[in-house]
């Protein structure tokens, strides 16, 4: 059977070893304070994690706010294309985003 | 299904899909399971217009991708059994992430009717969606409804059934364009399949070659099963090189950002956000409810006050079905004859089934407590205010929700809780979460708590119910960090929940999903209990006692008899053995109204038993009775008490002579550091089949063993009263019965979901040696604290 991953593997983004990488300006979603919200510029890691994300709403370009972290600091709570999310600060690091801004 | 319509609702979770499911069915469903997995499978039927239809609920998934098993479930549903036409449960105000599944349907080749559900909320939060524009874009009806209200349904049928009679609606399936390359490799995978001579009667080939594109692991495995596979694969592989090669990425992310595009194209024409500056209540209450000082406070109030309710508000139902069963047992042993007929039915059935059953409204004010907790979206932020913890101990977020469902919040069951545990893609952490979920308080041992709790610790029930929470959750965790760090070493794996908003459930909603699950549970004790209190019984009367010993017993009665009966005075009062058993009826009704009537027509036994009253508050005191009367009480005191102890005696070796008796004796060489004589060994053996079974096991241990059914309190008085019982024993039993071995049925999930012999052998030895180990501390330290003496 075919591999959903491939072996090859970027310093940053381990599936997108011939794709110009996109992580340039780019802030990692986990470093966002609460009430900051961007846009998703790239999310990294195996397509398995990828997919899983984009069917939660994560695709590039959409926008992120950030509603909260947890009360032991870890996991945060996104609102993402009109409804709220809960994702570990090690997953949020996988996903660049641009500069912040300061949510409405 | 013969005539009838065939519809099955699919929806994203927390989308109002069961509320529309409720709506849609009433009281006409009934819950099962998907036929080999313990995925809920809700069906149910309607009328309308005449028509009658049969409705099914897939589960709740966010693609047909084929992850989790619920997807699998619903995806398999639609790909065998073809139903008629699919109703898609949209949530109106989360638009462009639910049409994902909605595109991925008509992908399928499902006939379709998007029912744009919770319109009120999209409305007020300004998302103002062109419901005519929709519906051409996707090119299926498109209804908006309101769930909750009950708004929108007649016409959501109306366009369902019209929808489903009209052949030739629907026909051309939404064709994504992917764009050129795509296409193309998608076109020469069809070609390979044409070539093959590759047809389904349900799919179609541009749909398989979608998913053998991207590396779908069912539909690889199916086209496998093909004669011609080789060359088929050959061209996928060649496609995916290609693919990634142009794009550098794998094609099922490129696949799934097509449809993506698609779908915000379609959002960016049909709907319109008008920004409302309104307070979100929803939003408002998380504040506070998830707040880093109050959160962790609210949660265990929450989780304690679960506790309470469930308890405290089912405790006068308990103790009527207990009533009820105790009525039950006395009126048949008063019908049947003397012998092993009653008491297969009396200490049996009766005993057994009835010790569960009589529990039921304990359960199902758990349940009701459960529901709310997951209707109202708390549920979910018990994970999230939690992960961080669990993530300590190599567990995971998706754990807490499969920890829960076993019985974080006692009263779960282990059984669904590790099949939920296939929504987690790292298989390490599954198979912790799997390994530590049996430990969690399951629905079957509550009523064990109930009935030690009740016995022993009546004054505390909540708390020491709350206590045992904690400890099961500390040792699952303990458990887990152990065996994360030796057995299953490794890295984390991601962690994704949705946060539903805050909702107030509807009250139909909590009571079908109280209802349903507690009719669950007395299905269960109504057969597989019935089954194991039948075998049980069983093993604990048979084998009989040797006739000699039997004989033993009866000549050392008849000589205590004798010897009574010649006592200087007795003959008195007594010439027979049935003179004996006269007056024992008599002094049963020597008492109240009946007592002048009986003093009156057998003056004799009135002062003889009054004399035994002795010193009690009656009317006459000692010195009205005769001496000679006095001496013949004494005499008879010690008599009863003799073969009291005969009795007894005899109904112990009769119960050690049997199968159950036997093994139990066996188990004591180990269990005597725990203090668990056979009966409990038996009880335990017996639990292996469920846990509710130590319950019915020790009913039935200790009402054959003893001497006057009539006289047996309930089960909780008789312990309380039996030596080697006191509040130690009890809870040592508990913290055994928490942790030992996991039922039989749970043991046959955990092969069945880890597909290994050894993790499920694994399961049972280290629960149980954990069971021993810390029942066996929790003894000494009680032993050496001077507890339980």
């Amino acid at each position: 059977m075919s591999p959903r991953t491939s072996k090859k593997r970027c310093y940053c983004c381990p599936s997108l070893h011939q794709r110009k990488c996109l992580a340039t300006n780019t802030v990692k979603l986990s470093s966002y304070k609460p009430g900051q919200k961007g846009k998703i510029v790239q999310i990294c890691g195996d397509s398995d994690f990828r997919l899983r994300m984009m069917e939660m709403g994560f695709v590039n370009g959409a926008d992120i706010e950030v509603v909260k972290y947890a009360p032991l600091n870890d996991p945060m709570e996104f609102i993402i294309k009109g409804y709220h999310v809960t994702l570990r600060k090690e997953q949020a690091a996988d996903i660049l985003m641009n500069e912040p801004e300061k949510a409405a | 299904m013969g005539d009838k319509l065939v519809l099955a609702l699919a929806g994203n979770p927390n989308a109002g899909k069961t509320t529309i499911f409720n709506a849609l069915t009433g009281a006409r469903q009934h819950v099962g399971n998907w036929p080999g997995v313990t995925v809920e499978k809700k069906e149910g039927s309607l009328k309308h217009k005449g028509r009658s239809v049969h409705v099914v609920d897939l589960p709740g998934t966010y693609s047909l991708t084929a992850f989790s098993l619920e997807e699998i479930i619903a995806r398999n549903f639609i790909v065998d059994e073809g139903p008629d036409i699919v109703i898609n449960v949209v949530d109106a105000s989360n638009l462009e992430r639910n049409l994902y599944l909605t595109v991925q349907l008509l992908e399928m080749g499902c006939k379709l009717v998007i029912a744009l559900n919770m319109i009120d909320v999209a409305s007020s939060k300004g998302i103002d969606i062109n419901i005519q524009e929709l519906a051409e874009l996707f090119g299926a009806p498109v209804i908006a409804t309101n769930g909750k209200r009950g708004v929108g349904l007649e016409d959501l049928l109306d366009t369902t059934l019209s929808e489903a009679a009209n052949p030739d609606s629907q026909k051309d399936l939404l064709s994504l364009n992917y764009g050129i390359e795509i296409e193309e490799e998608l076109e020469k995978v069809e070609l390979e399949l044409q070539k093959a001579g590759f047809h389904d009667t349900f799919l179609s080939n541009r749909w398989l070659s979608i998913k053998l594109l991207e590396a779908d692991a069912e539909i690889s495995k199916k086209i496998h099963s093909h004669p011609d596979h080789s060359r088929i694969f050959d061209q996928v592989d060649k496609s995916r090189k290609h693919l990634s090669g142009i794009f550098g990425d794998s094609p099922e992310i490129l696949l799934a950002d097509a449809r993506y595009g698609f779908i915000s194209g379609a959002v960016k024409v049909s709907v319109k956000v008008e920004r409302k500056d309104r307070v979100d209540i929803s939003q408002q209450i998380d504040r506070a409810l998830t707040d880093r000082f109050l959160g962790p406070i609210i949660l265990l109030a929450v989780l304690y006050s679960v506790y309470m309710v469930t308890f405290q508000g089912s405790e006068p139902l308990v103790k009527y079905f207990e009533l009820f069963f105790k009525w039950l047992s006395g009126v048949v042993s008063e019908l049947l004859p003397e012998g092993l007929l009653k008491s297969l039915i009396v200490s049996g059935i009766i005993d057994g089934v009835g010790g569960v059953l009589g529990f039921t409204p304990l359960i199902a004010f758990m349940f009701l407590t459960i529901a709310i907790l997951e209707d109202t979206g708390y549920m979910a932020r018990i994970a999230f205010m939690l992960d961080r913890v669990l993530k300590g101990f190599g567990l995971h977020g998706a754990s807490m929700l499969a920890l829960m469902v076993s019985g974080g919040i006692a009263g779960g069951c282990a059984v669904p809780g590790i099949m939920a545990t296939r929504t987690m893609k790292e298989p390490k952490e599954r198979l912790v979460t799997i390994l530590v979920a049996p430990l969690m308080n399951c629905g079957a041992k509550l009523p064990v708590y109930a009935l030690l709790i009740g016995a022993f610790f009546s004054g505390s029930k909540a708390s020491i119910m709350f206590l045992l929470t904690i400890i099961s959750w500390g040792l699952a965790l303990l458990a887990g960090k152990i065996i994360r760090s030796t057995v299953l070493k490794g890295p984390s794996a991601p962690f994704v929940l949705e946060l539903p908003p805050y909702r107030i459930p509807t009250f139909k909603g909590l009571i079908i999903h109280t209802w349903e699950r507690t009719w669950m549970y007395v299905r269960k004790a109504g057969t597989s209990i019935l089954a194991v209190s039948i075998v049980i019984w069983a093993m604990m009367t048979f084998p009989d006692m040797p006739e000699e010993r039997q004989k033993y017993f009866d000549d050392q009665l008849s000589r205590a008899t004798d010897i009574f009966l010649k006592e200087p005075g007795v003959g008195d009062y007594f010439a027979s053995y049935q003179d004996i058993e006269a007056f024992e009826d008599y002094q049963k009704h020597f008492e109240g109204k009946k007592r002048k009537e009986l003093e009156k027509s057998n003056p004799r036994f009135a002062s003889l038993a009054i004399a035994m009253e002795g010193t009690s508050s009656t009317v006459r005191s000692k010195a009205e009775v005769e001496a000679a009367t006095l001496s013949t009480a004494q005499n008879y005191l010690n008599f009863k008490k003799s073969r009291l102890m005969l009795e007894s005696e005899k109904q112990r070796e009769k119960l050690r002579h049997t199968v159950g008796g036997r093994f139990g004796t066996a188990l004591e060489y180990v269990t005597k550091p725990l203090g668990f004589d056979w009966r409990t060994n038996v009880a335990l053996v017996g639990g292996f089949a469920a846990k509710e079974v130590v319950v019915s096991t020790l009913g039935t241990a200790y009402s054959l063993g003893e001497i006057d059914p009539e006289q047996a309190g309930d089960l909780s008085e008789q312990l309380r009263n039996e030596p080697g019982w006191n509040p130690l024993m009890a809870f040592t039993l508990i913290m055994f019965v928490m942790l030992y071995a996991p039922c039989f049925v749970t043991l046959v999930v955990i092969r069945r979901e880890t597909g290994k012999w050894r993790w499920t052998f694994f399961a049972m030895i280290y629960t149980t040696t954990l069971a021993y180990c810390v029942a066996f501390i929790v003894r000494s330290v009680g032993l050496f604290l001077g507890l339980g003496v």
